[in-house]
Protein backbone atom coordinates (compact mmCIF):
# COMPACT_ATOMS: atom_id res chain seq x y z
CA UNK A 1 0.00 0.00 0.00
CA UNK A 2 2.72 2.22 0.74
CA UNK A 3 4.58 1.52 -2.37
CA UNK A 4 1.38 2.87 -4.01
CA UNK A 5 0.84 6.11 -2.00
CA UNK A 6 4.52 6.82 -3.02
CA UNK A 7 3.97 6.61 -6.95
CA UNK A 8 0.92 8.66 -6.11
CA UNK A 9 2.86 11.25 -4.85
CA UNK A 10 5.70 11.37 -7.40
CA UNK A 11 3.28 11.66 -9.88
CA UNK A 12 1.12 14.65 -7.71
CA UNK A 13 4.66 16.36 -7.50
CA UNK A 14 5.71 15.68 -10.83
CA UNK A 15 2.06 17.26 -12.27
CA UNK A 16 2.12 20.32 -9.48
CA UNK A 17 5.51 21.09 -10.81
CA UNK A 18 5.28 20.99 -13.76
CA UNK A 19 1.71 23.49 -13.45
CA UNK A 20 4.16 25.73 -10.96
CA UNK A 21 6.35 26.40 -13.83
CA UNK A 22 3.40 26.86 -16.60
CA UNK A 23 2.22 29.37 -13.99
CA UNK A 24 5.49 31.14 -13.29
CA UNK A 25 6.41 31.39 -17.34
CA UNK A 26 2.95 31.88 -18.45
CA UNK A 27 0.71 33.55 -16.25
CA UNK A 28 2.76 35.23 -14.01
CA UNK A 29 3.18 39.08 -15.02
CA UNK A 30 0.42 38.21 -18.29
CA UNK A 31 3.29 37.10 -19.91
CA UNK A 32 0.94 35.32 -21.86
CA UNK A 33 -0.55 38.19 -23.31
CA UNK A 34 2.96 38.03 -25.83
CA UNK A 35 1.32 34.79 -27.32
CA UNK A 36 -1.84 36.28 -28.24
CA UNK A 37 0.21 39.53 -29.45
CA UNK A 38 2.62 37.17 -31.63
CA UNK A 39 -0.16 35.18 -32.62
CA UNK A 40 -2.18 37.63 -33.75
CA UNK A 41 0.73 39.26 -35.59
CA UNK A 42 1.23 35.71 -37.53
CA UNK A 43 -2.17 35.49 -38.89
CA UNK A 44 -3.39 38.79 -39.60
CA UNK A 45 0.70 39.25 -41.73
CA UNK A 46 -0.21 35.48 -43.30
CA UNK A 47 -2.98 36.49 -44.12
CA UNK A 48 -2.48 39.81 -45.80
CA UNK A 49 0.39 38.44 -47.56
CA UNK A 50 -1.65 35.51 -48.70
CA UNK A 51 -4.10 38.35 -50.11
CA UNK A 52 -0.90 39.93 -51.72
CA UNK A 53 0.42 36.77 -53.45
CA UNK A 54 -3.25 35.69 -54.42
CA UNK A 55 -3.03 38.73 -56.66
CA UNK A 56 0.09 39.36 -57.58
CA UNK A 57 -0.16 35.40 -58.92
CA UNK A 58 -2.90 35.68 -60.90
CA UNK A 59 -1.46 38.37 -62.56
CA UNK A 60 1.52 36.71 -63.09
CA UNK A 61 0.00 33.23 -63.81
CA UNK A 62 -1.75 35.33 -66.80
CA UNK A 63 1.25 36.93 -68.13
CA UNK A 64 3.37 34.01 -67.73
CA UNK A 65 0.80 31.82 -70.40
CA UNK A 66 0.62 35.09 -72.34
CA UNK A 67 1.65 35.27 -76.05
CA UNK A 68 3.90 38.42 -75.31
CA UNK A 69 7.17 37.67 -74.52
CA UNK A 70 7.49 40.60 -72.83
CA UNK A 71 5.29 39.75 -69.94
CA UNK A 72 6.43 36.41 -70.02
CA UNK A 73 10.26 37.57 -69.12
CA UNK A 74 9.05 39.95 -66.72
CA UNK A 75 7.31 37.24 -64.86
CA UNK A 76 10.34 34.96 -65.01
CA UNK A 77 12.56 36.94 -63.82
CA UNK A 78 10.33 38.06 -60.98
CA UNK A 79 9.92 33.82 -59.87
CA UNK A 80 13.27 33.33 -60.51
CA UNK A 81 14.15 35.66 -58.16
CA UNK A 82 12.04 35.41 -55.36
CA UNK A 83 12.30 31.85 -55.11
CA UNK A 84 15.96 31.88 -55.44
CA UNK A 85 16.65 33.90 -52.23
CA UNK A 86 15.43 33.02 -48.79
CA UNK A 87 12.58 34.76 -47.34
CA UNK A 88 14.72 35.93 -44.17
CA UNK A 89 17.19 37.56 -46.72
CA UNK A 90 14.38 38.89 -48.61
CA UNK A 91 12.58 40.19 -45.40
CA UNK A 92 15.66 42.10 -44.64
CA UNK A 93 16.29 43.48 -47.58
CA UNK A 94 13.26 45.16 -48.01
CA UNK A 95 13.39 46.42 -44.03
CA UNK A 96 16.96 47.77 -44.41
CA UNK A 97 17.34 48.56 -48.00
CA UNK A 98 14.77 49.29 -49.95
CA UNK A 99 12.20 50.88 -47.06
CA UNK A 100 14.44 52.17 -44.60
CA UNK A 101 14.97 55.77 -46.20
CA UNK A 102 11.14 55.64 -45.30
CA UNK A 103 11.07 54.81 -41.96
CA UNK A 104 8.31 52.61 -42.73
CA UNK A 105 6.29 50.50 -40.24
CA UNK A 106 7.94 47.02 -39.70
CA UNK A 107 4.97 45.09 -39.83
CA UNK A 108 4.12 47.08 -43.23
CA UNK A 109 7.20 45.98 -44.65
CA UNK A 110 6.54 42.31 -43.17
CA UNK A 111 3.19 42.14 -45.10
CA UNK A 112 4.63 43.55 -48.51
CA UNK A 113 7.85 41.41 -47.93
CA UNK A 114 5.67 37.91 -47.41
CA UNK A 115 3.40 39.05 -49.82
CA UNK A 116 5.65 39.43 -52.78
CA UNK A 117 7.54 36.26 -51.69
CA UNK A 118 4.13 34.50 -51.36
CA UNK A 119 3.14 35.76 -54.89
CA UNK A 120 6.19 33.94 -56.67
CA UNK A 121 5.21 30.62 -55.73
CA UNK A 122 1.47 31.62 -56.11
CA UNK A 123 2.33 32.49 -59.93
CA UNK A 124 4.05 29.16 -60.23
CA UNK A 125 0.83 26.75 -58.62
CA UNK A 126 -1.54 28.75 -60.85
CA UNK A 127 0.54 28.73 -64.20
CA UNK A 128 0.85 24.74 -63.56
CA UNK A 129 -2.99 24.80 -62.85
CA UNK A 130 -3.96 26.36 -65.99
CA UNK A 131 -1.37 24.43 -68.19
CA UNK A 132 -2.47 21.55 -66.82
CA UNK A 133 -5.84 21.70 -68.46
CA UNK A 134 -6.07 19.80 -71.49
CA UNK A 135 -5.34 21.71 -74.29
CA UNK A 136 -8.29 19.97 -76.04
CA UNK A 137 -10.54 22.17 -73.17
CA UNK A 138 -9.37 25.70 -74.85
CA UNK A 139 -9.49 24.20 -78.66
CA UNK A 140 -13.34 23.31 -77.78
CA UNK A 141 -14.07 26.32 -76.30
CA UNK A 142 -12.67 28.37 -78.92
CA UNK A 143 -13.89 26.22 -82.16
CA UNK A 144 -17.73 27.45 -80.38
CA UNK A 145 -16.23 30.67 -81.26
CA UNK A 146 -15.43 31.66 -77.56
CA UNK A 147 -12.80 34.02 -77.63
CA UNK A 148 -9.57 33.70 -75.40
CA UNK A 149 -10.61 35.41 -72.60
CA UNK A 150 -13.84 33.79 -72.74
CA UNK A 151 -12.72 30.58 -72.94
CA UNK A 152 -10.26 31.05 -70.46
CA UNK A 153 -12.56 32.23 -67.80
CA UNK A 154 -15.43 30.01 -68.41
CA UNK A 155 -13.78 26.84 -69.20
CA UNK A 156 -10.04 26.86 -68.42
CA UNK A 157 -9.45 29.08 -65.02
CA UNK A 158 -12.48 26.85 -63.62
CA UNK A 159 -10.85 23.30 -63.86
CA UNK A 160 -7.04 24.80 -63.09
CA UNK A 161 -8.94 26.35 -59.38
CA UNK A 162 -10.05 22.94 -58.80
CA UNK A 163 -6.64 20.91 -59.52
CA UNK A 164 -4.56 24.23 -58.29
CA UNK A 165 -6.27 24.38 -54.65
CA UNK A 166 -4.37 21.40 -52.58
CA UNK A 167 -1.24 23.00 -53.63
CA UNK A 168 -2.28 26.49 -53.77
CA UNK A 169 -3.77 26.06 -49.46
CA UNK A 170 -0.61 24.68 -48.69
CA UNK A 171 1.29 27.31 -49.89
CA UNK A 172 -1.35 29.31 -46.97
CA UNK A 173 -0.20 26.91 -44.29
CA UNK A 174 3.53 27.59 -45.60
CA UNK A 175 3.56 30.82 -45.20
CA UNK A 176 2.04 30.76 -41.55
CA UNK A 177 5.29 28.42 -40.75
CA UNK A 178 7.50 31.06 -42.27
CA UNK A 179 6.31 33.86 -41.02
CA UNK A 180 8.05 32.88 -37.95
CA UNK A 181 11.61 34.41 -39.52
CA UNK A 182 10.11 37.99 -38.81
CA UNK A 183 11.75 37.92 -36.00
CA UNK A 184 15.03 39.45 -38.02
CA UNK A 185 13.10 42.71 -39.02
CA UNK A 186 11.67 42.28 -34.68
CA UNK A 187 8.22 41.80 -35.54
CA UNK A 188 6.76 40.18 -32.63
CA UNK A 189 5.18 37.05 -34.71
CA UNK A 190 4.17 34.23 -32.43
CA UNK A 191 8.43 32.53 -32.44
CA UNK A 192 9.68 35.69 -31.69
CA UNK A 193 6.82 36.08 -28.37
CA UNK A 194 7.85 32.33 -27.75
CA UNK A 195 11.60 33.28 -27.60
CA UNK A 196 10.63 36.47 -25.28
CA UNK A 197 8.94 34.36 -22.52
CA UNK A 198 12.03 32.02 -22.76
CA UNK A 199 15.02 34.57 -21.61
CA UNK A 200 12.47 36.32 -19.57
CA UNK A 201 11.46 33.20 -17.60
CA UNK A 202 15.21 31.09 -18.25
CA UNK A 203 12.58 28.09 -19.24
CA UNK A 204 12.54 26.98 -22.47
CA UNK A 205 10.72 23.68 -23.07
CA UNK A 206 7.42 25.05 -21.79
CA UNK A 207 7.28 28.59 -24.07
CA UNK A 208 8.72 26.35 -26.89
CA UNK A 209 6.47 23.27 -26.43
CA UNK A 210 3.63 26.20 -26.40
CA UNK A 211 4.06 27.62 -29.90
CA UNK A 212 4.64 24.59 -31.36
CA UNK A 213 1.03 23.33 -30.37
CA UNK A 214 -0.28 26.64 -31.58
CA UNK A 215 1.24 26.32 -35.06
CA UNK A 216 0.77 22.88 -35.07
CA UNK A 217 -3.19 23.13 -34.12
CA UNK A 218 -3.46 26.03 -36.83
CA UNK A 219 -2.01 24.30 -39.57
CA UNK A 220 -4.03 20.86 -38.99
CA UNK A 221 -7.12 22.91 -38.61
CA UNK A 222 -6.35 24.96 -41.50
CA UNK A 223 -5.70 21.20 -43.25
CA UNK A 224 -9.14 20.08 -42.53
CA UNK A 225 -10.85 22.90 -43.34
CA UNK A 226 -9.45 22.84 -47.19
CA UNK A 227 -10.12 19.27 -47.19
CA UNK A 228 -13.67 19.84 -47.07
CA UNK A 229 -13.98 22.92 -49.34
CA UNK A 230 -12.18 20.32 -52.11
CA UNK A 231 -14.15 18.20 -51.64
CA UNK A 232 -17.02 20.46 -52.59
CA UNK A 233 -15.37 21.56 -55.68
CA UNK A 234 -14.84 17.94 -56.77
CA UNK A 235 -18.19 17.68 -56.71
CA UNK A 236 -18.59 16.78 -60.16
CA UNK A 237 -15.80 14.45 -59.83
CA UNK A 238 -17.38 11.21 -58.72
CA UNK A 239 -17.64 8.85 -61.18
CA UNK B 1 -19.05 27.29 -99.28
CA UNK B 2 -15.33 26.51 -98.06
CA UNK B 3 -12.25 27.27 -100.38
CA UNK B 4 -8.37 26.30 -99.72
CA UNK B 5 -6.02 27.31 -102.03
CA UNK B 6 -2.63 26.70 -101.88
CA UNK B 7 -2.34 25.70 -97.65
CA UNK B 8 1.04 24.79 -96.78
CA UNK B 9 1.69 24.32 -92.85
CA UNK B 10 4.92 22.71 -91.30
CA UNK B 11 5.85 21.56 -88.00
CA UNK B 12 8.99 23.28 -87.32
CA UNK B 13 10.79 21.44 -90.37
CA UNK B 14 8.07 19.19 -90.73
CA UNK B 15 5.76 19.80 -94.07
CA UNK B 16 2.56 18.47 -93.33
CA UNK B 17 0.45 19.93 -95.56
CA UNK B 18 2.19 20.70 -99.13
CA UNK B 19 -0.04 23.15 -100.73
CA UNK B 20 -3.84 22.17 -100.66
CA UNK B 21 -5.84 23.36 -103.09
CA UNK B 22 -9.79 22.56 -102.19
CA UNK B 23 -13.15 23.40 -102.72
CA UNK B 24 -16.33 22.31 -100.67
CA UNK B 25 -19.63 23.36 -101.55
CA UNK B 26 -22.75 23.49 -99.95
CA UNK B 27 -24.46 20.33 -98.50
CA UNK B 28 -21.12 18.33 -99.62
CA UNK B 29 -20.38 15.64 -97.14
CA UNK B 30 -16.49 15.26 -97.69
CA UNK B 31 -15.05 12.38 -96.08
CA UNK B 32 -10.93 12.53 -95.85
CA UNK B 33 -8.99 9.87 -95.57
CA UNK B 34 -5.13 8.48 -95.25
CA UNK B 35 -2.61 6.64 -92.85
CA UNK B 36 -1.48 8.78 -89.98
CA UNK B 37 0.60 11.74 -90.40
CA UNK B 38 -0.55 12.00 -93.79
CA UNK B 39 -2.01 15.30 -92.66
CA UNK B 40 -5.80 14.83 -92.67
CA UNK B 41 -6.22 15.83 -89.51
CA UNK B 42 -3.95 19.34 -89.64
CA UNK B 43 -6.29 20.13 -92.80
CA UNK B 44 -9.18 19.59 -91.42
CA UNK B 45 -7.83 21.87 -87.98
CA UNK B 46 -6.56 24.44 -90.39
CA UNK B 47 -10.49 25.14 -91.65
CA UNK B 48 -11.51 26.71 -88.30
CA UNK B 49 -7.73 28.29 -88.12
CA UNK B 50 -6.79 25.85 -84.95
CA UNK B 51 -4.14 25.07 -86.81
CA UNK B 52 -2.41 28.71 -87.93
CA UNK B 53 -1.52 28.01 -92.12
CA UNK B 54 2.01 28.98 -92.90
CA UNK B 55 0.68 30.13 -96.35
CA UNK B 56 -2.39 29.95 -98.35
CA UNK B 57 -5.43 31.03 -97.98
CA UNK B 58 -8.88 30.06 -96.73
CA UNK B 59 -12.02 31.14 -97.58
CA UNK B 60 -15.55 31.02 -95.81
CA UNK B 61 -18.66 32.19 -97.13
CA UNK B 62 -16.96 34.56 -99.33
CA UNK B 63 -14.80 35.58 -96.74
CA UNK B 64 -11.15 35.52 -96.34
CA UNK B 65 -10.49 34.06 -92.86
CA UNK B 66 -7.00 33.67 -92.40
CA UNK B 67 -6.11 37.44 -92.02
CA UNK B 68 -5.77 39.67 -89.37
CA UNK B 69 -9.00 41.67 -89.96
CA UNK B 70 -11.10 38.17 -89.99
CA UNK B 71 -12.54 38.19 -87.08
CA UNK B 72 -11.79 34.44 -86.37
CA UNK B 73 -14.77 33.59 -83.33
CA UNK B 74 -17.45 35.14 -85.58
CA UNK B 75 -16.39 32.69 -88.31
CA UNK B 76 -16.21 29.69 -85.77
CA UNK B 77 -19.84 30.24 -84.50
CA UNK B 78 -20.55 29.11 -87.64
CA UNK B 79 -18.51 26.01 -87.75
CA UNK B 80 -19.04 23.39 -85.70
CA UNK B 81 -15.91 20.81 -84.45
CA UNK B 82 -16.34 17.20 -83.29
CA UNK B 83 -13.02 16.42 -81.89
CA UNK B 84 -11.23 12.66 -80.94
CA UNK B 85 -11.58 12.91 -77.68
CA UNK B 86 -14.76 14.44 -77.43
CA UNK B 87 -13.39 17.78 -75.35
CA UNK B 88 -16.50 18.08 -73.59
CA UNK B 89 -16.25 20.93 -70.14
CA UNK B 90 -15.67 18.29 -67.10
CA UNK B 91 -16.80 20.99 -64.77
CA UNK B 92 -20.28 21.61 -66.31
CA UNK B 93 -23.39 19.78 -66.82
CA UNK B 94 -24.52 17.77 -69.87
CA UNK B 95 -27.42 20.75 -70.86
CA UNK B 96 -24.43 23.38 -69.28
CA UNK B 97 -22.59 22.10 -71.73
CA UNK B 98 -24.72 22.63 -74.77
CA UNK B 99 -25.81 26.15 -73.31
CA UNK B 100 -22.50 27.58 -72.59
CA UNK B 101 -21.12 29.12 -76.31
CA UNK B 102 -24.91 30.11 -77.24
CA UNK B 103 -26.14 31.90 -73.99
CA UNK B 104 -22.80 33.53 -73.70
CA UNK B 105 -22.37 34.60 -76.64
CA UNK B 106 -25.66 36.29 -76.58
CA UNK B 107 -27.04 34.50 -79.35
CA UNK B 108 -30.11 33.07 -77.44
CA UNK B 109 -31.16 33.55 -73.82
CA UNK B 110 -30.74 31.29 -71.38
CA UNK B 111 -34.29 29.81 -71.48
CA UNK B 112 -34.36 29.74 -75.57
CA UNK B 113 -30.59 28.23 -75.19
CA UNK B 114 -32.08 25.68 -72.74
CA UNK B 115 -35.36 24.78 -74.70
CA UNK B 116 -33.09 24.01 -77.84
CA UNK B 117 -30.84 22.01 -75.96
CA UNK B 118 -33.60 19.68 -74.21
CA UNK B 119 -35.15 19.43 -78.04
CA UNK B 120 -31.55 18.14 -79.37
CA UNK B 121 -30.98 15.75 -76.43
CA UNK B 122 -34.74 14.52 -76.67
CA UNK B 123 -33.37 13.49 -80.47
CA UNK B 124 -30.33 11.94 -79.29
CA UNK B 125 -32.49 10.23 -76.35
CA UNK B 126 -30.05 11.25 -73.62
CA UNK B 127 -32.73 13.71 -72.20
CA UNK B 128 -32.19 11.88 -68.84
CA UNK B 129 -28.64 12.77 -69.04
CA UNK B 130 -29.15 17.07 -68.88
CA UNK B 131 -28.21 17.53 -65.43
CA UNK B 132 -25.69 15.01 -64.98
CA UNK B 133 -21.60 15.54 -65.34
CA UNK B 134 -20.10 14.38 -67.84
CA UNK B 135 -17.64 11.84 -66.37
CA UNK B 136 -21.09 10.00 -65.84
CA UNK B 137 -21.64 9.20 -69.09
CA UNK B 138 -20.00 6.53 -72.03
CA UNK B 139 -17.55 7.49 -74.52
CA UNK B 140 -20.64 7.29 -77.11
CA UNK B 141 -22.89 9.37 -75.37
CA UNK B 142 -20.23 11.68 -74.38
CA UNK B 143 -19.68 11.78 -78.26
CA UNK B 144 -23.24 12.40 -79.32
CA UNK B 145 -23.73 15.16 -76.82
CA UNK B 146 -20.66 16.94 -78.25
CA UNK B 147 -22.22 16.85 -81.64
CA UNK B 148 -25.50 18.12 -80.25
CA UNK B 149 -23.09 21.24 -78.34
CA UNK B 150 -22.11 21.76 -82.13
CA UNK B 151 -24.94 21.58 -83.52
CA UNK B 152 -26.35 24.18 -80.46
CA UNK B 153 -24.62 26.87 -82.42
CA UNK B 154 -26.72 26.21 -85.81
CA UNK B 155 -23.76 26.10 -87.49
CA UNK B 156 -23.41 25.94 -91.40
CA UNK B 157 -20.88 23.24 -91.42
CA UNK B 158 -19.41 20.41 -89.21
CA UNK B 159 -15.91 19.16 -88.89
CA UNK B 160 -15.35 15.99 -87.86
CA UNK B 161 -12.06 15.14 -86.41
CA UNK B 162 -11.58 11.20 -86.31
CA UNK B 163 -15.13 11.47 -84.13
CA UNK B 164 -14.72 7.50 -83.26
CA UNK B 165 -11.59 6.86 -83.10
CA UNK B 166 -11.24 7.15 -79.45
CA UNK B 167 -14.91 4.47 -78.81
CA UNK B 168 -14.68 1.27 -77.81
CA UNK B 169 -16.03 -0.66 -81.04
CA UNK B 170 -19.45 -1.12 -79.80
CA UNK B 171 -20.14 2.32 -79.38
CA UNK B 172 -19.21 3.73 -82.68
CA UNK B 173 -22.22 2.67 -84.36
CA UNK B 174 -24.62 5.15 -82.22
CA UNK B 175 -21.91 8.16 -83.17
CA UNK B 176 -22.22 7.28 -87.03
CA UNK B 177 -25.76 6.60 -86.46
CA UNK B 178 -26.48 10.75 -85.44
CA UNK B 179 -23.71 11.64 -88.17
CA UNK B 180 -25.69 9.62 -91.06
CA UNK B 181 -29.15 11.64 -89.86
CA UNK B 182 -27.15 15.14 -89.87
CA UNK B 183 -26.70 14.74 -93.13
CA UNK B 184 -29.25 13.43 -94.60
CA UNK B 185 -30.54 17.10 -92.81
CA UNK B 186 -28.40 18.38 -95.35
CA UNK B 187 -25.46 19.66 -93.27
CA UNK B 188 -21.73 20.02 -94.88
CA UNK B 189 -20.16 18.11 -93.43
CA UNK B 190 -16.52 17.43 -93.50
CA UNK B 191 -15.26 14.14 -91.83
CA UNK B 192 -11.69 13.06 -91.26
CA UNK B 193 -12.10 9.32 -90.29
CA UNK B 194 -11.19 5.72 -90.53
CA UNK B 195 -14.57 3.74 -91.29
CA UNK B 196 -14.51 3.24 -94.57
CA UNK B 197 -18.09 2.29 -94.37
CA UNK B 198 -19.26 5.61 -93.30
CA UNK B 199 -17.35 7.19 -96.07
CA UNK B 200 -18.72 4.99 -98.93
CA UNK B 201 -22.01 5.27 -97.29
CA UNK B 202 -22.59 8.59 -96.51
CA UNK B 203 -19.57 10.69 -98.64
CA UNK B 204 -20.59 12.55 -101.53
CA UNK B 205 -16.92 12.77 -102.20
CA UNK B 206 -13.86 11.12 -101.14
CA UNK B 207 -10.09 12.89 -100.80
CA UNK B 208 -7.42 10.24 -100.36
CA UNK B 209 -4.58 12.17 -98.21
CA UNK B 210 -0.78 11.29 -97.92
CA UNK B 211 2.32 13.44 -97.54
CA UNK B 212 0.42 16.55 -96.76
CA UNK B 213 -1.03 16.14 -100.70
CA UNK B 214 -4.34 15.32 -101.89
CA UNK B 215 -3.21 12.66 -103.79
CA UNK B 216 -6.83 11.47 -104.67
CA UNK B 217 -10.68 12.88 -105.08
CA UNK B 218 -13.67 11.28 -106.72
CA UNK B 219 -17.23 10.21 -105.27
CA UNK B 220 -17.56 6.96 -103.68
CA UNK B 221 -18.29 4.75 -105.96
CA UNK B 222 -15.14 5.44 -107.70
CA UNK B 223 -13.20 5.62 -105.05
CA UNK B 224 -13.09 2.52 -103.83
CA UNK B 225 -14.61 0.89 -106.77
CA UNK B 226 -11.94 2.26 -109.80
CA UNK B 227 -8.64 4.05 -107.47
CA UNK B 228 -5.95 5.19 -109.71
CA UNK B 229 -3.33 6.11 -107.46
CA UNK B 230 -0.90 3.80 -106.53
CA UNK B 231 -0.51 4.90 -103.06
CA UNK B 232 -4.52 4.76 -102.59
CA UNK B 233 -4.42 1.16 -104.07
CA UNK B 234 -2.24 0.36 -101.95
CA UNK B 235 -3.74 1.56 -98.97
CA UNK B 236 -7.14 0.45 -100.26
CA UNK B 237 -5.80 -2.85 -99.90
CA UNK B 238 -5.03 -2.97 -96.73
CA UNK B 239 -7.99 -1.51 -94.93
CA UNK B 240 -10.67 -2.73 -96.73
Amino acid sequence: MDFFVGIFNDFYDFFVGIFNDFYRTMIEDGRWLLLVEGLWNTIYIAICAVLIGTVIGCLLALCKISKSKVLRTIANIYTTIIRGIPLATQLMIFYFVIFAPFGMDRHLVAVIACGINSGAYVTEIFRAGIQGVDIGQTEAGRSLGLSRVQTMWRIVIPQAVKTALPTYTSEFIALIKETSVLSFIAVTDLNKAGDLIRNATYNAWIPLITIAVIYLLITFGLTKLFAVLERRLSRSDRG
Amino acid sequence: MIEVKNLVKSFDSNVVLNGINETIQKGEKVVVIGPSGSGKSTFLRCLNLLETPDSGEIWFEGEQINTKKCNINRIRQKMGMVFQHFNLFPHLTVLQNITLAPVMLKLQTKEEAEKRARELLTRIGLIDKADIYPNMLSGGQKQRIAIVRSLAMNPDVMLFDEPTSALDPEMVGEVLELMKELADDGMTMVVVTHEMGFAREVGTRILFMDGGNVLEQAPPEEFFEHPKNERLKDFLSKVL
